[in-house]
């Protein structure tokens, strides 16, 4: 207690000290007078009295200094000491402390953000108790991206195994009509299983989840009960806590409401929201099948998702080498009746995979530009580091003249290497400071300029910085803050202050070396490299904006159809499309209406194998469409040989099909498609289907794609296959003028509503939007390193130049030419930049390679784009050269003599 | 003066043996708690002096010793300071003994006339033979 108390004071101490400065130099001196009148009273002379009374006192400053050991906390005066001395020196060169604070502050921030948004997407583990354990099970067939399970097979695995505690199920979401209290919206309904819940440890906000009560797999009159997301009961239900036991319809089926989970619950996903989730026994209700139990047992869709957790000490190994020991069995208990299907389900196999972070929709679009991206940002903080090692050895230089003096006075080396270091720590702290506050802003502004150029909103996605990985960047910091810091200390020990004290302090001759140039070089070299990557992404995405995908996007919208609630009930397709497309044909302003299954430009691609018919090993991927009649002449795809679909090409008429010139080239290189039959071998209900004409190359799906080889197929032959059409509209003038038109005639028809008008060319931009973020940030970065390398070799140069000032003016003195002192120092940093070219570009090419994938119509080694780099990085050398050369020629001789 | 200050400083100056070999570690505090339980409120000097007749002038004391020392007890609250004036009309500080300081006296007086008794039995030749 007692040295607690005395440490409190002593810390205490460390204030007010002019005030108990005071008070001490007040106590000692009345010390001293009560003494000195005791010797004066002894018959001492009053010098004697005073000299006598000082030796006893063991002097003044000495006492005062013990005095003030004691009072407070020596090595945090110090510390303090320093500090205040520090931030002194660093506001004394503010330019100098402006540039490492900001360099470190962005290259500390850019990292955090990036690697926290990183995190968020790829890394971070679902929020549920043991993510760890999860495990997700699907059968998949190995030449089909298809996975998943049929009720029979989940039922089958989950009673059979032993290596989960337990296993849950539910069905991926699809967004359904949803009437609230009479009014239509839209929502994602989740179909879960009984143990859903219980197993992800989601609790109720309020009222109860669905458990397995709720979930009778045999059952032909499930229960219709339903469970909100926390968000969602929020925005469609004002947070209204009395809505137990309340009736919602999803699309006409009533369900009653249940509870409400607590906020942050998505279920499996990771930015998916979880809006509604019923059992999904309700399913087929939901999709207006009468019989329940003849939807849910179907043996010939794998449309389940299963997930189960190890029990404690079962490995993923352990777990897959069971299942798969089970598998054939199952397989072969579960197969469907009609014989095609037989054949393609005997072929599944089992996939178990660790599913601790949860199935996300960004995940597979955006890490491998973070990915990317991260790497360029950890190179801009090594740069960063880099300029703050040479900008503290150039200072350090200029500074060894204090340095000397200080150690002459008495300071010890410890003391001014203590004074180094904590002045370069102090630099590296404020940066990553200035660095947190940076990432802060920077991973919001990052996330919310990806996610604006999407559909989905990320609900739950945890964006917060990452902590761990500032704590890295800024130890890394701080790292090269002591290292560099400690050398010119170093550098103290090995110097003789004599030596130093009698050089002028302008004629000091150490210049930052070869360490200090060899940086120099790095950072050119790295910025090199960060640029080459940044010029190819440019100029991909340049070459992207730019290609013609085979039809015209101007003026076209694509218009979003979704069913009233039973407005597909009894409805006579064939007649409904007619009247819709002829409606809407009809009205002023539109020059072409047609309809599509697919997002045009959206980037998603749906491709099946194709064979000639009577053939097994002609197999040709092609893209795959469901076209309607209209849709080619809206698009502006020329027909290039036969004919294309009409209205009589339907479910009464032999199955036909469109092929692109592309397509016609490889499955029949003798040029006579016309007439010739086709069937796939992953449909076998589409068989012999006939080619009745050839249309022009279009890139539909991705425009990254050229020419793609693409097979048409007439969706009204197909209306079970086919879902639902979109209407693709090309209009005369702007498309936003007649939108509201557009609604009304859908409207009126009764059957359908419009959800969303979008643009083509906007599905185009979003599909773009890895390469636009790629781009953007690389340049960004690029531009950075740059800027960073430009202010290091401005630094370097202008130092040499200050350092051999001396040496100018005598050249001056003795007839050099101003134009060639200019020229002298020019070459010295070009020289410098010309080296860090020539070692960057081998690192650059080696780096370009990696990112090759990325590209879009460029080489790696595209010599346009790294010629144009290199001249821009001479450019830039030459003009952080030439300021300082300007300043080495207006030197004046007589000036710098007399001053020596 | 600046190497002092970044030298690695003893957090305890007062027991410093480079100062003062013939003041003996820990002695000095209780000296000042013993001479201000006598004497009561008194300022350095008057402290410094009393301890040096005390001891009959054995002692060689450095003056400048004391205060450290003092700072030492007072912040852990066994003595206290105020400003007054000295006999002869001097401004001064005195210290005066708290009631934590004079318990504290009390226990190392104990200490200390147990461990003198136990060396004394050690040193002297009787107990050398028990």
């Amino acid at each position: 207690m007692r040295a607690l108390r005395a440490w409190l004071l002593r810390f205490g101490g460390l204030f007010a000290r002019t005030r108990r400065d005071r008070d001490l130099a007040e106590e000692i001196d009345s010390h001293l007078q009560l003494h000195i009148e005791d010797n004066l009273q002894r018959g001492m002379t009053p010098a004697e009295a005073r000299r006598q009374a000082l030796i006893k006192l063991g002097g003044v400053e000495q006492t005062k200094e013990r005095y003030r050991d004691r009072r407070g906390i020596p090595f945090l005066e110090t510390l303090l000491q320093d500090i205040r001395f520090g931030l002194r020196m660093l506001r004394k060169s503010p330019g100098f402390t402006a540039v490492a604070v900001l360099t470190l502050a962005l290259g500390i921030g850019a990292n955090t953000a990036i690697f926290s948004l990183l995190d968020g997407l790829v890394f971070r583990d679902l929020p549920v108790p043991h993510p760890g354990q999860l495990v997700h099970v699907a059968a998949y067939s190995p030449d089909d991206s298809d996975s998943g399970l049929s009720l029979p097979m989940y039922e089958e695995i989950a009673h059979d195994q032993k290596v989960f505690s337990a296993m849950f199920s539910w069905e991926g979401e699809g967004i359904s009509n949803v009437e609230i209290n009479g009014s239509l919206t839209r929502g994602d309904v989740w179909p879960i299983d009984g143990n859903f819940y219980a197993n992800l440890g989601a609790v109720p906000e309020f009222g109860r989840l669905i458990g397995p009560q709720d979930v009778d797999f045999y059952s032909s009159t499930p229960t219709q009960v339903a469970v909100l997301g926390y968000d969602y009961w929020r925005t469609h239900f004002g947070a209204d806590r009395n809505i137990v036991g309340k009736t919602i319809k999803i699309e006409q089926t009533p369900f009653t409401i249940i509870g409400v989970t607590r906020p942050g619950f998505s279920g499996m996903t990771a930015d998916v929201p979880f809006e509604i989730a019923v059992p999904f026994t309700t399913e087929p209700l939901i999709e207006g099948h009468i019989d329940v139990q003849k939807h849910l047992q179907r043996r010939d869709g794998l449309w389940y998702d299963a997930a189960g957790r190890l029990k404690r000490g079962v490995t993923l190994e352990q777990a897959r080498a069971q299942l798969e020991s089970l598998w054939p069995a199952i397989r072969t208990a579960t197969l469907p009746t009609s014989p095609e299907q037989r054949a393609r389900f005997q072929g599944l196999r089992l996939k178990l995979v660790a599913d601790s972070t949860g199935s996300s929709y960004m995940r597979g679009r955006f890490s491998t530009p973070l990915y990317v991206l991260l790497g360029i940002s950890s190179l801009v903080l090594l740069i960063a580091c880099l300029n703050l090692a040479s900008l503290i050895l150039a200072r350090a230089a200029t500074r060894s003249h204090e340095m000397s003096v200080r150690i002459a006075l008495g300071a010890s080396v410890w003391r001014l290497g203590r004074q180094l270091l904590t002045e370069s720590v102090m630099l590296s702290v404020v940066g990553a400071l200035v660095g947190f506050a940076l990432a802060l802003w920077g991973s919001e502004v990052l996330s919310r300029f990806i996610f604006s150029q999407t559909y989905s909103v990320p609900a739950g996605l945890n964006l917060t910085p990452d902590l761990r990985i500032l704590g890295f960047a800024t130890s890394i910091a701080v790292l090269t803050g002591v290292l560099f810091g400690l050398a010119p200390a170093l550098r103290i020990f090995a110097e003789d202050p004599n030596a130093a004290l009698q050089q002028s302090s302008r004629s000091v001759d150490h210049g930052t070396g070869r360490l200090g140039k060899g940086l120099i070089l790095t950072q050119i070299g790295l910025s090199l490299i960060l640029l080459a990557d940044a010029g190819l992404f440019i100029r991909s995405l340049e070459k992207l904006l730019h290609v013609d995908p085979g039809f015209q996007t101007q003026n076209l919208v694509e218009v979003q159809l979704y069913p009233k609630p039973g407005g597909y009930k009894n409805l006579n397709w064939a007649s409904y499309d007619h009247q819709l497309t002829d409606e809407i044909a009809n009205l002023p302003g539109v020059q072409s209406v047609g309809l599509a299954h697919m997002r045009i430009g959206g980037g998603n691609t749906w491709r099946e194998p194709i064979e000639r018919s009577g053939t097994r090993n002609s197999t040709v991927m092609a893209d795959f469409v469901f076209a309607r009649p209209g849709l080619f002449r809206t698009l502006g795809i020329r027909l290039v040989r036969g004919r294309t679909f009409t209205w009589e090409d339907n479910d009464h008429a032999p199955d036909v099909a469109l092929i692109s010139e592309s397509l016609a080239r490889t499955l029949f290189p003798a040029g006579d498609a016309i007439g010739r039959q086709i069937h796939f071998p992953n449909e076998p209900q589409w068989k012999d289907v006939q080619v009745v004409g050839i249309i022009a190359n279009a890139s539909l799906y991705d425009i990254r794609l050229h020419a793609p080889p693409t097979i048409y197929l007439s969706a009204i032959q197909h209306g079970d296959y086919s879902g639902w059409p979109d209407l693709v509209i090309r209009t005369r003038a702007a498309p936003d003028r007649i939108e509201g038109s557009i609604q009304q005639a859908v409207q009126s028809i009764g059957h359908e509503y419009v959800w969303k008008i979008r643009r083509v060319s906007a599905n185009i931009d979003e599909s773009l939007i890895q390469e636009r973020i790629t781009a953007m940030l690389s340049a960004f970065f690029g531009a950075l390193a740059l800027l960073i390398a430009a202010i290091g070799l401005y630094g370097l140069v202008s130092y040499n130049v200050t350092r051999r000032t001396r040496e100018l003016g005598i050249r001056l003195a003795l007839g050099a030419q101003r134009g060639a002192v200019l020229r002298m120092v020019l070459r010295d940093a070009l020289v410098l930049t010309l080296i860090g070219i020539a070692m960057g570009l081998p690192c650059a090419l080696a780096a370009t390679r990696l990112i090759a994938h990325m590209l879009f119509g460029v080489t790696p080694y595209d010599p346009l784009t790294l010629a144009t780099i290199a001249a821009a990085l001479v450019i830039v050398g030459a003009l952080a050269g030439y300021i300082p050369a300007r300043r080495a020629m207006s030197v004046d001789p007589m000036v710098v003599l007399r001053h020596e | 003066m600046t190497a002092k200050a970044g030298g690695n400083t003893n957090q305890k100056p007062d027991e410093e043996k480079s100062e003062k070999a013939d003041v003996q570690q820990g002695t000095l505090a209780l000296m000042i708690l013993k001479t201000l339980d006598s004497m009561g409120a008194l300022h350095g000097y008057g402290i410094a002096r009393r301890i040096e007749q005390t001891s009959g002038n054995l002692l060689s004391l450095n003056y400048g010793t004391l205060y450290p020392a003092l700072l030492k007890l007072e912040q852990e609250g066994y003595i206290a300071s105020e400003w007054g004036l000295s006999d002869n009309n001097r401004k001064a500080k005195f210290y005066k003994l708290t009631r934590a300081g004079r318990k504290q006296l009390e226990r190392k007086a104990q200490d200390w006339v147990q461990t003198t008794a136990i060396l004394a039995r050690f040193l002297s030749p009787e107990g050398e033979r028990t």
